[in-house]
């Protein structure tokens, strides 16, 4: 029963998601609004910017230096969480209040 | 009618994305094992690194690794394959919180089933007990 109700919502959704890819961009067309002048100013400008032959490589440790480091905040974090989620000696301890 | 579906067919990896998010969402709303919550988690996680990587796709386009000895070559967007590496971490990240929550549901209740650990709890609940 719930299985069927999962798939009759998800199937109207899909119909709606459907109607939305009709109206993107054609796939790989060189017109689309994403290639604009950010690709072309990363592509023309990564070797004289940051000497990296790997544009990706450039975006993610020089342009966008900022991101890739709180992400390694975020990395961190989630390696904090489980350790102390899985702290031996609070097995068994229960719901306190 | 013929433009839609000849405008879907050309936009197909989108149509995979959708696909592939379907599949996701469906696994987390009909299991309730949480381990495969977690693959639904990640499934649909796939489906949108498709849907952008997809998106920078140019025809014709290379890697975007700079080639010194041939300039005609055309590059496919590489700020989305960067975004979408930090959406890995991210994932990474977020599976391993998950994965080490259900360890810890799996030592104090002995099951990974999320009806089961529900009926647990409300019978714990009707015998006014408290768990210790």
């Amino acid at each position: 029963m719930a299985n069927k109700v999962a798939i009759v919502l998800l199937v109207c959704i899909g119909m709606v998601v459907l109607l939305a890819i009709s109206e993107l961009p054609l796939y790989g067309s060189p017109d689309t609004p994403a290639q604009n002048y950010v690709a072309e100013r990363y592509i023309q400008g990564a070797l004289d910017d940051t000497g990296a032959l790997n544009m990706v490589a450039a975006i993610v440790i020089d342009y966008r230096a900022y991101d890739t480091l709180i992400e390694t905040t975020v990395l961190f974090t989630a390696i904090i969480a489980v350790f102390l989620v899985l702290k031996k000696g609070t097995e068994g301890k229960g719901e306190q209040k | 009618m013929g433009e839609f579906w000849s405008r879907i067919l050309q936009n197909y990896p989108y149509v995979f994305a959708l696909a592939l998010f379907a599949i996701g969402i469906y696994t987390i709303l009909t299991h309730s094992n949480l381990f495969k919550k977690v693959i639904g988690i990640n499934i649909m996680e796939g489906s949108i690194y498709i849907l952008f990587i997809a998106a920078g796709n140019v025809r014709g386009g290379v890697a975007p690794i700079l080639d010194m000895t041939d300039t005609t070559l055309t590059y496919v967007h590489p700020l989305p394959q960067a975004l979408m590496l930090t959406g890995i971490v991210v994932s990474v990240s977020v599976t391993a919180l998950s994965l080490a929550l259900i360890m810890k549901l799996y030592r104090f209740y002995g099951t990974v089933d999320a009806k089961e650990i529900m009926r647990i709890r409300t019978e714990v609940r009707a015998n006014g007990a408290r768990i210790s």
